[in-house]
């Protein structure tokens, strides 16, 4: 009775804000779960035959569930994804709820949901995932998350709780490998990771690293290589805890583009050759997951490797925009890692080309904007220019570079449309790199919207 | 005039909280003043001995301090010769606890610190977070992140740093922030603390140039962004 009280609640709230265009992605689900609060459980129990796959993780949640939905789909086999915005518990009642009819029932044979790293003990409890990928543990909005122990705590008491579940896991992140160690029970562990050591040029500066001890005992670890953070590849003096073999392993990075990456993966049962339609070679990360899914739901490895060489453009939380001939190309920022893959991959070279920095202590960005100083701000400091700072911590940023040693030009622009005005002026029909934090992102990516939109030409006048 | 030489303790442990930026920042102010500096790392079961001339702790997680404070109390002695012999010496967060006499967890018992502070810091439920402002008189208005569930308490011989203005500070009720014993400041601010600051920066550098040099002064620089930072975050909500 609750349940069907609640799930009407939840399609009445959403038609509504259908009707008035509001993006409200989890308000249906929220009032949902007010009303009968083990909907969520209810839910799984009576959909998703094939069973249900959980993505969670610091950095490239996103990316790898989409690869995930394309891998699902192009695997025929039926889905419901909550792709289109929340990953707390209920966003992922909304969603489910979108394609369900009023008993709560879908005709999904598969539930795939991204989900927040604070409630994935919650959502994996209600739902019991056949699957549960980790990518990767790093600081993150320590004001929201707390720090990164507790969050793995978190976990192993979660997947204690679980019944015939395969965890996914990072080998070359150690605290997510250990999530995979000392494991009791019905659970199963197949381990991705980059044994190439010439996939990751090192930057000088980085200072993102964050689990540098072994989880169990404390004891320092020795990282042979370090690719970037803390991930790579490492063992303690004692060899007590070491990186697992993964069975999903790139065992060669052949070749890496401004378009795509060609890399050799080994799996338990055969060797590969794939492409992989992004770059970045941090993305290599958020594929190897698919390999994991066609073994699990049984699809052949020759369709994820037709999905990983077309996947679209929009993947990776990189985007191309463009107002008349400039390219804006935008990266979103959170954390330490995430900004300095992107100097990483995307800055390495002397690109030169006007840089604006849109940096916001919203709560969805984080408060707390101490991790501007552990980025390798450094290490692009003399390749770029000139900036053009905006967003509420501009100031945060400005100090950042003149303490990187950063010498050119620094345009604060308070008004984020001025920024882009300015950065097109600047760019003179070529490229401008966008790096914001999240709602950054999103008023910036509505503005160069707006711009093209025809009816609103004298806005940008 | 000799070179500087800074010592980082636990780096690899106690780093979460953009400490990095207060040793960028330190760096970079010596380069500005044309003082040479050494930056020296020491942390768990690594060898200390020397002399050094500007101290640094940050803060760490829970599991990271466990190790560190038994390693520390191996160190006591020759850390407590440098701050009682007037070597400035920042810690924040995890470091200024450990910098303390105790630290009562939640989980983990008791960690003892090295006393270095009057201080003893307990666990508690309630997380202090958020932005803080602070003031003393002699390093005026102090501005930074705060992020810690530990209540630290000053000791009848401890001075604290600063009073709140606005934010929890050494316990969220006494209206105090950090401590300072000789050139030892120890601060719940992270944020980092010293770029917003110059103030506490050169607090630090200027002592350690001093205790080589008495005649040695800061010439002044440019910290007219650093300035216009700290003013902004004054008026930050908490």
């Amino acid at each position: 009775m609750k349940k069907t009280a609640a799930i009407l609640a939840a399609k009445v709230v959403k038609s509504a804000s259908r009707i008035k265009k509001t993006a409200a992605t989890a308000a249906p689900g929220y009032l949902a779960e007010r009303i009968d609060p083990n909907l969520l459980k209810k839910l799984g129990s009576i959909n998703f035959p094939d069973g249900v796959v959980l993505v969670t993780g610091t950095n490239g949640k996103t990316t790898t569930t989409k690869v995930l939905a394309d891998v699902l789909r192009n695997g025929d086999i039926s889905f419901v994804n909550n792709r289109a915005g929340s990953n707390l518990s209920r966003g992922v009642i909304s969603s489910i709820l979108t394609e369900a009819n009023l008993r709560g029932f879908t005709q999904a044979r598969v539930g795939l949901f991204e989900v927040d790293e604070a409630y994935l003990p919650e959502v994996a409890a209600a739902l019991q995932p056949k699957m549960v990928v980790v990518t990767n543990l790093f600081r993150d909005q320590l004001d929201r998350y707390g720090e990164l122990d507790s969050i793995a705590n978190k976990f192993r008491q979660a997947f204690k709780n679980l019944h015939s579940t395969t965890l996914v896991l990072n080998a070359d992140d150690p605290l997510v490998a250990s999530l995979g160690m000392k494991l009791s029970g019905s659970l199963k562990v197949l381990y991705f990771g980059i044994s190439d050591k010439s996939a990751f040029r090192a930057l000088q500066h980085d200072n993102s690293a964050d689990s540098i001890v072994d989880p169990f005992s404390g004891d320092t670890l020795r990282y042979t290589h370090r690719y970037f953070g803390h991930i790579g590849l490492y063992t303690t003096k004692s060899h007590s805890f070491s990186r697992p073999k993964p069975q999903i392993n790139v065992t060669k990075l052949i070749k890496s583009s401004e378009k795509s990456i060609k890399i050799n993966v080994k799996t338990t049962t055969e060797l590969l050759s794939v492409s992989v339609n992004l770059s970045g070679n941090y993305n290599i990360y958020n594929v190897l997951p698919a390999f994991a899914t066609a073994q699990l739901f049984r699809i052949n490895n020759t369709i994820v490797l037709q999905t990983l060489a077309n996947l679209s453009a929009a993947f990776g939380r990189t985007e191309a925009m463009q107002i008349d001939k400039t390219i804006f190309d935008l990266y979103l920022i959170k954390n330490p890692t995430g900004f300095n893959q992107v100097i990483q991959s995307f800055i390495q070279k002397d690109s030169k080309c006007p840089l604006i920095l849109a940096i916001n202590d919203n709560i969805a960005d984080g408060r707390d904007v101490s991790w501007l100083w552990d980025c390798a701000i450094e290490d692009f400091a003399s390749r770029v220019g000139p900036v053009i700072l905006t967003g509420t911590r501009a100031l945060d940023m400005q100090l950042r570079l003149i303490y990187a040693g950063y010498k050119g030009k620094i345009i604060t622009e308070t008004n984020a449309k001025n920024a882009l005005k300015t950065a097109l002026g600047l760019a003179k029909n070529n490229r401008v790199i966008v790096l914001p934090t999240y709602t950054a992102m999103l008023s910036l990516r509505s503005l160069i919207n707006e711009a093209n939109d025809e009816t609103s030409k004298e806005f940008w006048q | 005039m000799r070179k500087l030489r800074i010592l980082h303790l636990y780096p690899d442990r106690m780093n979460i909280y953009g400490d990095m930026g207060n040793i960028i920042c330190l760096q970079k102010r010596m380069d500005w003043f044309g003082l040479k500096h050494e930056y020296i790392t020491n942390t768990v079961s690594e060898k200390l001995s020397g002399k050094f001339d500007l101290i640094f702790m940050g803060g760490g997680q829970d599991r990271g301090q466990i190790a560190v404070g038994s390693d520390l109390q191996t160190k006591q002695a020759i850390i407590k010769d440098h701050i009682n012999s007037g070597v400035p010496a920042l810690t924040i967060c995890g470091g200024y606890q450990l910098f303390g006499k105790y630290f009562l967890t939640k989980d983990s018992g008791k960690i003892e610190g090295i006393s270095v502070f009057d201080v003893v810091t307990k666990a508690t439920e309630l997380r202090m977070i958020g932005n803080i402002v602070c003031v003393s008189d002699e390093f005026g208005t102090i501005v930074g992140f705060e992020n810690h569930s530990g209540a630290t308490q000053l000791g009848d011989s401890a001075q604290p740093l600063a009073k709140v203005i606005k934010g929890y500070g050494n316990d969220g009720k006494s209206g105090f922030e950090g401590v300072i014993y000789k050139n030892a400041i120890g601060s719940y601010l992270h944020g980092p603390l010293l770029p917003k600051n110059p103030s506490l920066a050169d607090f630090l550098i200027g002592t350690a140039a001093r205790n080589i040099d008495k005649q040695f002064i800061l010439k002044n620089i440019d910290d007219s962004v650093a300035m216009l930072a700290n003013s902004y975050a004054q008026k930050l909500p908490q």
